[in-house]
């Protein structure tokens, strides 16, 4: 056996998977450990056998992002080893996600929690685009939790590195809800104001308790957008009429975002705000968030150890599609299935206001049909 | 759920390129090189011999084996043709690079008796365009390289990802030149002089010694030795000494060591590899069909035993509950258990 491969199989050896916790069109999570002391792990098993161009790319985006990225908010790659056709990167183990926890409507959330929630979102994202690296995916369900309570980015099968000025990219990036309008509108030319925009959508979420923007369609999803935050102009966003994909989806006038947040603080409503700026290149940054004074006002954020905890734990989560392999226009599995209570929030929008009456927008919600990919 | 206090400030930076796997993982001295390869060349050697003996004894002695020199040399090869076949797909800049960076990684842990480079170029190119986010199709691969079928680039691509302990990030020191050339306003014409300098860097060990912007400064000097010497001395006033005895060093390397090798040396090299390159990895030999065998009696063993253990399963009469458990498990084609 060369050295190569006996280095493999020692790898190999050092991890013992336990029970299968997911699957997914293109991949396979088990439950495991390390067999020396026991620490639990997650084994993403990606089948590689059935590509005809071999690895294949978001396997390999993963594997090269998540081996440079060491970051208490960025999930850990262990280790990575093969097994006859299969690559498999083991990773820490993490309870759940934040989508788990948004719709688990036994939790109540304090303005403190989602201070520390997105504190933790923006510290890891801010080192990943201090790498010089765009996520490209976030989602609620992409930013997992530890059983202490720590947040950490994962997915990083559609990650890449920044291109160089005037280098172009593909706009088929981020699940549809949390997409940004230039990607929308077809820009190829992008840059970490993508991810932020993502994050302000999370944000917006923690707050409501339901997803800020679903639309059903790409066209949809810009008007859902300009329902809520007002169709932009010229002047606010020069130059966007004249982005590939432009067409214009009609006139919807700004409201306040105070009239949907009601309970949110103004420090809160002033950072969500520069998230979702149309010109991409006003939008806050990473950086520039994280000393933002909603930080540094009181409420301060939640320890990570206290924050609200989901009641049932990752007994079996099933993968996301885009976990393995990424079918790039849909939104991924089970938000078909969302839809159709989500429809009934979009069109009331005025029963939700803010974090105080979420009790009764919960009660309200079915939640009695497993959706598939939650 | 109580408030306590502002979460805790961030882990002191580290600089990127100091935490990145490049840095981390394959830098060396000079000397730490020779070893490894020194080591690599005798365990190879002392393998192939001893499979020799044993299909005919007394075989091994007239064979001349390559040395770690001759190894280096056959790669280096070979990095040529990375190039040219970059120029003939008119990949950037940085799937060549990539590529180049690879190969002279996956030969710090394999050497050329035990896998040719023509090979493991081909793999280590494909290989570089899913990495550096410019894949193409490998049958257009393929069909543009002579004499390839997709399997001589698949069949590889996970021991170049292994050898390269799945380190696919690269910092390059092209990158390095244009973030320097930036900086400092330079004459743009000048530019491509410089990048040539970058370019015959790729045929030394320079990436595996030294960092990428110590490179771009080395080819800098090498071009506009007068406004590289300015640079240096208002960046880094404190340590220039240092900073300069290593460009001189790089200066020498890629003056020395930074041309194509010698065709007819190399030919030499090659038709010698011939005959004491490992038999257990040419399809066909006596070594290979017995190697063959026995991970097929290996594979078959673990069959069997499968085979058994479900018998034992279908034959319970508790055999519902069993399976319920396997009912969500889809492939059962597929191995699960490939952990022993």
């Amino acid at each position: 056996m060369d050295a190569v491969e006996k280095a493999n199989a020692e790898r190999q050896r050092r991890w013992v998977k336990d029970k299968k916790v997911g699957e997914g069109t293109y991949a396979v999570v088990y439950q495991g450990r390390e067999a020396s002391t026991g620490r639990k792990v997650a084994i993403k098993k990606i089948k590689v056998g059935q590509f005809k161009d071999g690895l294949d790319m978001s396997a390999i985006r993963e594997v090269k992002y998540l081996r440079e990225l060491k970051h208490q908010n960025v999930i850990e790659l262990l280790d990575v080893f093969s097994s006859k056709t299969n690559l498999n990167l083991v990773l820490e183990f993490l309870d759940s996600d934040l989508e788990m926890i948004i719709k688990d409507r036994s939790l109540v959330f304090l303005p403190a929690d989602i201070k520390s929630w997105m504190a933790m979102t923006f510290r890891g994202l801010e080192f990943c685009h201090r790498n010089y690296i765009l996520h490209r995916d976030l989602k609620p369900n992409n930013l997992l939790i530890a059983s202490n309570g720590d947040l950490k980015i994962a997915d990083f099968g559609l990650a890449r590195d920044f291109a160089d000025p005037g280098h172009k990219m593909t706009c088929q990036v981020i699940t549809r809800w949390y997409r940004p309008p230039e990607l929308l509108f077809g820009s190829r030319y992008y840059s970490s104001a993508v991810d932020i925009w993502s994050v302000g959508c999370i944000f917006a979420e923690l707050m409501l308790r339901i997803p800020y923007l679903p639309g059903e369609s790409d066209m949809d999803q810009l008007k859902t957008i300009f329902r809520a935050l007002g169709t932009p102009t010229e002047e606010e966003w020069p130059g966007h009429t004249k982005l590939p994909d432009y067409v214009p989806v009609g006139q919807f006038p700004k409201t306040p975002l105070r009239d949907l947040f009601t309970a949110a603080s103004a420090d809160a409503l002033n950072l969500l705000s520069k998230c979702l700026i149309y010109e991409p290149r006003k939008r806050i940054g990473a950086g520039e968030a994280l000393t933002h004074p909603y930080f540094f006002a009181l409420p301060y954020p939640t320890f990570p150890a206290k924050l609200p905890k989901c009641s049932t734990q990752l007994a079996a989560r099933p993968l996301d599609e885009v976990d393995g392999n990424v079918e790039i226009n849909s939104t991924g599995p089970g938000v078909k299935a969302r839809n159709a209570t989500l429809k009934r929030k979009l069109t009331s929008p005025d029963d939700i206001d803010g974090e105080g009456k979420r009790r009764s927008i919960a009660r309200r919600l079915d939640f009695s049909r497993q959706t598939p990919g939650s | 759920m109580a408030q306590e206090g502002p979460i805790p400030p961030s882990e002191p930076k580290v600089p990127l390129y100091q935490a990145s796997t490049q840095c981390r993982n394959w830098r060396y001295s000079v000397n730490q090189l020779a070893r490894i390869r020194a080591a690599l060349n005798e365990a190879a050697v002392a393998v192939i011999r001893s499979t020799f003996e044993a299909d005919e004894q007394g075989s091994s002695h007239d064979v001349s084996f390559l040395n770690a020199d001759e190894e280096v040399l056959l790669v280096k090869l070979y990095i040529t043709k990375i190039t040219q076949l970059c120029g003939l797909f008119r990949f950037p800049e940085e799937v060549e690079a990539t590529a180049i960076t690879y190969l002279k990684r996956f030969y710090l842990k394999n050497t050329v008796m035990d896998w040719h480079p023509k090979n493991v170029m081909l793999t280590a190119l494909f290989l570089a365009t899913k990495t550096t986010n410019n894949p193409i199709s490998l049958e257009s691969y393929t069909t543009h390289i002579p004499n390839t079928a997709p399997n001589d680039v698949l069949d590889l691509e996970f021991l170049v990802a292994q050898s390269l302990g799945f380190e696919f990030a690269v910092w390059h020191a092209h990158r390095a030149l244009w973030g320097i050339w930036l900086d400092m306003q330079a004459n743009s014409s000048m530019y491509d002089k410089a990048l040539s300098y970058i370019r015959a860097s790729r045929l030394t060990d320079a990436e595996l010694i030294y960092t990428p912007s110590q490179i771009a400064l080395a080819a800098f000097s090498l071009t506009l030795p007068d406004i590289a010497e300015q640079w240096i001395s208002s960046k880094s006033p404190n340590e220039s000494t240092d900073l300069r005895r290593c460009i001189e060093e790089i200066v020498v390397l890629i003056e020395t060591q930074g041309q194509p090798p010698k065709i007819e040396s190399v030919r030499e090299v090659d038709r010698r590899l011939k005959i004491c390159k490992n038999p257990e990895k040419v399809v066909g030999s006596k070594a290979y069909l017995a190697k063959k065998r026995e991970e097929e009696r290996i594979a078959e063993e673990k069959r069997n035993r499968k085979a058994a253990e479900m018998q034992v399963e279908e034959s319970d009469p508790f055999g519902t509950e069993l399976a319920e458990k396997r009912r969500g498990l889809v492939d059962y084609d597929d191995d699960d258990d490939d952990d022993d």
